[in-house]
């Protein structure tokens, strides 16, 4: 990939293929229990600051609509944002490399802790964290962005429709989105008219 | 029969496409790639699939790291890798198409008006997938009580590190287990 990718693909320094490749490696071990978009945001965003909130926010909306793991298509792209196309093969890479290894080495593993009730404990408590973390990191983006009854109101709708209700999530969010677009629209322009 | 390029592209030819058609989530794929695994190929028996499956949901990782464990039952290494490329490859190619799309209209009014308002979405569908998460668990009652506390800890104490909790979290529930506290 040559330097000359997307427009505001760098923002201030270019991040390097090697750093964006631990940062992802490193999600890709320790997400455990699906937790992807939690330690994503907590390593990507708040620790290391590659993007921000609303480019995170964005990320983790787009990912969820469109086929695909979540957090797969999540880190397609932050890395595509960090470094263009060479960026978003690092990132995947990284993010897939360690669990894949250690799915095998758990594979050949299986037979002597398959029958392990203990074992699935531990899974289970460790799962219970991970949702802490999903929670929390929810949690924060809705005290940081959802300052507001209207994107507020936003947010508990998407909860209760797809949350608590399991209302398929495509109609839930094409009903929404155009209503917190227009929301977002309308609030926008006080400031500046 | 690891070799077998034939094999290896039947793989591909079964998860390339679930690839596409895995909106919103693994439920409705997971049923799928049973059907393709057990039914239509063979490849595994009713009971070495359910132990792939608890193996693939043991191991971190984002998604299903299901599809690589029946690559690897079927053709060993390359059956691993070509089952996990054909599963992320093409919705991967699809969302950053989308990236580069999106990243074009960055600056423009549009661009952040619409930034805004998938915000709220955005954090609602997060809370929603750890309800979610939260309902299919195996672990009943406890795991609730204790998603609820580790929300709790890590809010209360964000220098608190995650992987603390995870760790914290395995044991209490290992031991308890193990010591017949339920």
């Amino acid at each position: 990939m040559s330097e000359v990718e997307e427009v505001g693909a760098q923002q201030i320094a270019p991040i390097g293929l090697p750093a964006i490749f631990a940062g992802f490696f490193w999600l890709g071990i320790t997400s455990f229990g699906g937790g992807t978009a939690g330690w994503l945001y907590r390593e990507i965003v708040e620790r290391r600051g590659w993007i921000n909130d609303a480019e995170f926010l964005t990320g983790a909306a787009l990912g969820r609509m469109m086929p695909g793991s979540g957090g797969v298509n999540l880190t397609v792209q932050v890395g595509q944002r960090l470094r263009g196309g060479a960026g978003a093969v690092v990132a995947v890479l990284g993010l897939l490399t360690g669990p894949l290894v250690i799915v095998l080495a758990l594979a050949v593993g299986y037979t002597r802790i398959n029958q392990s009730s203990a074992v699935h404990a531990v899974f289970n408590g460790v799962a219970a964290a991970a949702i802490g973390l999903t929670f929390a990191t929810g949690l924060k983006l809705v005290q940081f962005r959802v300052a507001s009854a209207g994107p507020l109101a936003v947010t508990l709708a998407t909860v209760l429709g797809v949350g608590v209700l399991r209302w398929p999530m495509m109609p839930v969010v094409l009903f929404l989105a155009p209503v917190s677009i227009g929301l977002a629209l309308i609030t926008r322009r006080r400031p500046n008219a | 029969m690891p070799d077998d390029p034939r094999t290896l592209l039947a793989l591909a030819l079964v998860f390339a496409p679930l690839s596409l058609l895995s909106i919103g989530g693994g439920a409705s794929l997971l049923a799928e790639i049973e059907h393709q695994t057990i039914t239509v190929h063979g490849w595994t028996t009713q009971r070495e699939f359910a132990d792939l499956f608890a193996i693939s949901r043991a191991a971190p990782g984002p998604g299903t790291m299901l599809s690589t464990l029946i690559g690897w039952k079927v053709a060993g290494l390359a059956g691993a890798l070509t089952a996990t490329v054909a599963l992320y490859l093409p919705s991967s190619l699809l969302v950053y198409g989308a990236a580069r799309l999106w990243g074009r209209w960055r600056g423009s009014v549009w661009h952040a008006v619409v930034e805004r308002g998938l915000a709220p979405i955005a954090a609602g569908l997060i809370l929603a997938g750890g309800i979610a998460v939260l309902r299919v668990s195996p672990g009943g009652a406890a795991v609730w009580v204790a998603a609820i506390a580790s929300t709790a800890l890590i809010l209360r104490w964000p220098g608190l590190h995650p992987l603390l909790l995870f760790v914290i979290g395995g044991v209490v529930f290992g031991l308890a287990e193990a010591t017949g506290m339920w």
